[in-house]
């Protein structure tokens, strides 16, 4: 059977639409009981049963993640996978262009990725391709220990690397390597809508066979005149270069630019494009890098919830240096043992002074009160 | 037992260390199967509680009824005891499982889980048996230690901790509202409004819950299912309080002195947690039963590690104590029970009651401190 039927909504979100008084006295009346139904619910611990239930019948079954079975694992290239996920009712679709977080559990531990989706919007099913990254912990277990039938977590889809809604005449898309995966999500909604007017992608790839998407390209290339498709091989001496760029494709200042790749050739290209006067929309994914252990700097520590920037060392712990710029998180015994100063850190690198291990991950919960910054950071505060 | 020997700093600290190496050898080692236990745990938990609940509200005959009040008994032992107070100390917060976070876990008890992590995770444990600052020294009420002040109440404290193994539960929630405080005229009443509302609310709901929702939803089975919840929510008390009391009040465990521990570092901290709880020795089912506080020796030196893991660390921190000539206080429940019996009879009498035993250490410590003094000069 498919697994598709999202549980029971226990809360339900209630819009409220004015519109007269009976209008009104009925949405503070249906916003009351939506209240107490949440209370309720919280409370006598439905939730907490309902959940275990309906994991005992489905596991991708869940009144509050968004949990995804994998129906398909598809061999792109020798070091490249594509999942495609059926996702609950959870899931509220993505627009071309954006990433999902995708959040496995690793020996015990739940570790959190962002993949941008490949998929087309059109589709029900959503994929994401990954490429096998050399000591990559979750692109090596998803690749190793993901297959068809297994659960995974998704996080609501992201991103502002996508179409404006009044869409560009002229398009130009550059991706490298894996970066390619946004931008086919926006190739596939444009073939799909059949909205490839005139549209110029540019890609770079080690060679021919790690090309990803390589078959669907040239098809997509063949049915629709509007695109104009090329793909460079570096080991073919396709290497980017400024001249050769702006040789092929002189206007490229004027098209409206959508550029993910790895950091070197995307500086590159930023370069080109500031020289050029002209404006990209661009995306990039890169962990924090970590100063070393012993010197002290200065790093910026950003409170997302109270919007205030603040300047910290390296050396002092997050707690004590938050209190003497006049904060006061919540914290308790100071050494690492109540868990009362545990905070959600967004962003950013920070060091466990207990036991030296660093946090790079996004969204991942530390304690303040034993933690040091090794990065810039921003926090749940 | 022999009394603790007077450690040196460089002595402290080398335990310390050690024990800090433990810390770290179990910190490396968790993984799935800990994760796949407390999982385990909670379904459980929920078919036992689920089972509970059938056998109560469908059942006629006193059989299904005792079954079904010890499944939920059952039930709600492994959720407040294995799950919940572990959960809620952040021993599954490496897991970043959102239904093991330790800030936003709610247990199924009328204590609010925010005083609780305050009270307990925070007070409890950073300040372990220091007479004063450590409020679950005798929970305010009962006099567990000679170096409490006796005071005309504790004649009557026998009577009075078999009424608190009966209600713990509420005990424990009313713990945060600091109420002694507010009878001795130290706590103005609109603080203590402002504390109780929290417990008020969880408690309110957790009184519907159990006496209202659950018997009107067995209609004509209501005071079966009333009574039904009422006994295992009572076997509940009893058991959490005498796992936690046989912890921390039988005889061989130690109190200190604020000046005692004034510049206490990590090493200082891990000695006093060392001297300050007991074990009680069990089969593994005891151990679960009692979410691992059987091993509260373990759970007070490494408060969030994962319980589970205390048994097989237990050796190794029962060695480090014969090396370095520490008490490690344990013994099977019934010793500890009666020990614990004992201790709160004594003590409800105004008699000078410190026993030898604890006036060598502390003529000891004294003589320690001086002669730390004396180097000094």
């Amino acid at each position: 059977m498919d697994a598709f039927y999202g549980p029971l909504d226990l809360v339900m979100p209630y819009d409220v639409r004015g519109g007269g008084v009976g209008a009104c006295t009925m949405s503070s009346l249906r916003r009351f009981a939506a209240t107490w139904r949440e209370t309720a619910t919280r409370r006598l611990f439905l939730r907490e049963g309902v959940e275990l239930w309906l994991h005992e019948l489905d596991p991708i079954w869940s009144l509050t993640e968004i949990r995804a079975r994998v129906v398909d694992v598809v061999r792109e290239t020798a070091d490249v996978k594509t999942f495609v996920l059926r996702p609950n009712r959870r899931w509220h679709g993505h627009r071309a262009g954006q990433y999902t977080t995708i959040e496995v559990e690793i020996n015990g531990v739940r570790v959190r990725r962002c993949y941008s989706i490949s998929s087309s919007p059109a589709d029900p099913r959503v994929a994401i391709t990954v490429k096998r990254v050399p000591g990559g912990r979750v692109s090596s277990w998803l690749h190793d220990h993901v297959g068809a039938g297994d659960v995974i977590v998704l996080g609501a889809a992201a991103g502002d690397f996508v179409l404006p809604d009044h869409e560009p005449a002229q398009l130009l898309l550059i991706s490298a390597g894996s970066g390619i995966t946004p931008v086919m999500s926006i190739m596939r909604d444009l073939a799909a809508r059949n909205a490839i007017r005139d549209v110029t992608f540019v890609h770079y790839a080690h060679s021919r066979a790690d090309v990803i998407f390589r078959a669907e390209l040239d098809a997509l290339a063949g049915h629709h005149p509007g695109l104009r498709l090329l793909v460079h091989a570096v080991d073919e001496g396709g290497r980017f270069d400024e001249e050769g760029f702006a040789r092929r494709v002189p206007d490229f200042a004027e098209r409206a630019t959508y550029l993910c790749g790895p950091p070197g050739l995307m500086a590159r290209v930023e370069q080109l494009w500031d020289q050029a006067g002209a404006a990209l929309r661009s995306e990039r994914f890169a962990l924090p890098t970590v100063a070393s252990t012993t010197d002290s700097r200065l790093v910026r520590l950003r409170l997302a919830r109270s919007d205030r920037a603040v300047a910290v060392t390296t050396t002092g712990t997050l707690l004590e240096q938050l209190e003497r710029a006049g904060e006061r998180p919540a914290s308790g015994c100071r050494i690492g043992i109540c868990h009362t100063c545990k905070c959600r850190k967004r962003r950013g690198a920070v060091r466990n002074l207990l036991n030296g291990s660093i946090s790079r991950e996004p969204d991942e919960d530390i304690q303040l009160c034993i933690s040091a910054p090794c990065s810039d950071i921003e926090l749940d505060l | 037992m022999s009394a603790p020997r007077i450690l040196s700093r460089e002595e402290t600290d080398a335990l310390g260390h050690a024990l800090d190496a433990i810390r770290d050898d179990v910190l490396r080692d968790l993984g799935s199967r800990d994760v796949e236990h407390i999982r385990r745990i909670i379904r459980l938990a929920h078919h036992s509680g689920a089972a509970g609940r059938l056998l109560l509200h469908v059942g006629i005959d006193p059989v299904s009824f005792v079954c079904g009040v010890g499944a939920l008994a059952l039930a709600k032992i492994l959720e407040n005891m294995e799950i919940g107070h572990n959960v809620m100390h952040g021993q599954y917060d490496w897991t970043q499982d959102p239904a093991l976070d330790s800030k936003s876990y709610e247990w199924d008890m009328v204590c609010a889980g925010d005083d609780w992590r305050h009270s307990h995770n925070y007070e409890h444990h950073t300040f372990t048996n220091i007479i004063g600052r450590d409020r679950d020294v005798g929970y305010g009420w009962l006099r567990v230690s000679a170096d409490q002040p006796w005071r005309a109440w504790h004649l009557v404290q026998p009577p009075l901790a078999l009424a608190l193994a009966l209600l713990f539960e509420w005990g424990i929630g009313a713990h945060d509202l600091r109420l002694d405080e507010w009878l001795s005229g130290k706590q103005p009443f609109s603080k203590l409004r402002a504390r109780a509302r929290p417990f008020l609310a969880k408690a309110r709901w957790q009184l519907a819950k159990d006496y209202l929702v659950s018997p009107a939803l067995a209609l004509w089975n209501a005071p079966r299912v009333l009574a039904g919840n009422a006994l295992a929510n009572v076997a509940r008390n009893v058991w959490t309080f005498a796992v936690i009391f046989c912890g921390h009040f039988p005889q061989g465990v130690r109190f200190f002195t604020p000046s005692e521990v004034a510049n206490e570092n990590r090493a200082d901290w891990y000695l006093r947690q060392l001297q300050g709880s007991a074990n009680i020795e069990g089969s593994p089912w005891f151990h679960l039963l009692s979410g691992h506080l059987s091993h509260q020796i373990e759970h007070h030196l490494f408060p969030d590690l994962p319980a589970a893991r205390y048994p097989s660390i237990a050796p190794r921190v029962q060695a480090l104590c014969k090396q370095y000539e520490q008490p490690y206080t344990t013994g099977t429940f019934p010793k500890q029970l009666a020990s614990v019996a004992r201790s709160l009879l004594r003590l409800s009498l105004p008699l000078p009651h410190r026993s030898a035993r604890h006036a060598s250490i502390r003529s000891d410590f004294s003589k320690h401190l001086v002669d730390l003094c004396s180097e000094q000069q």
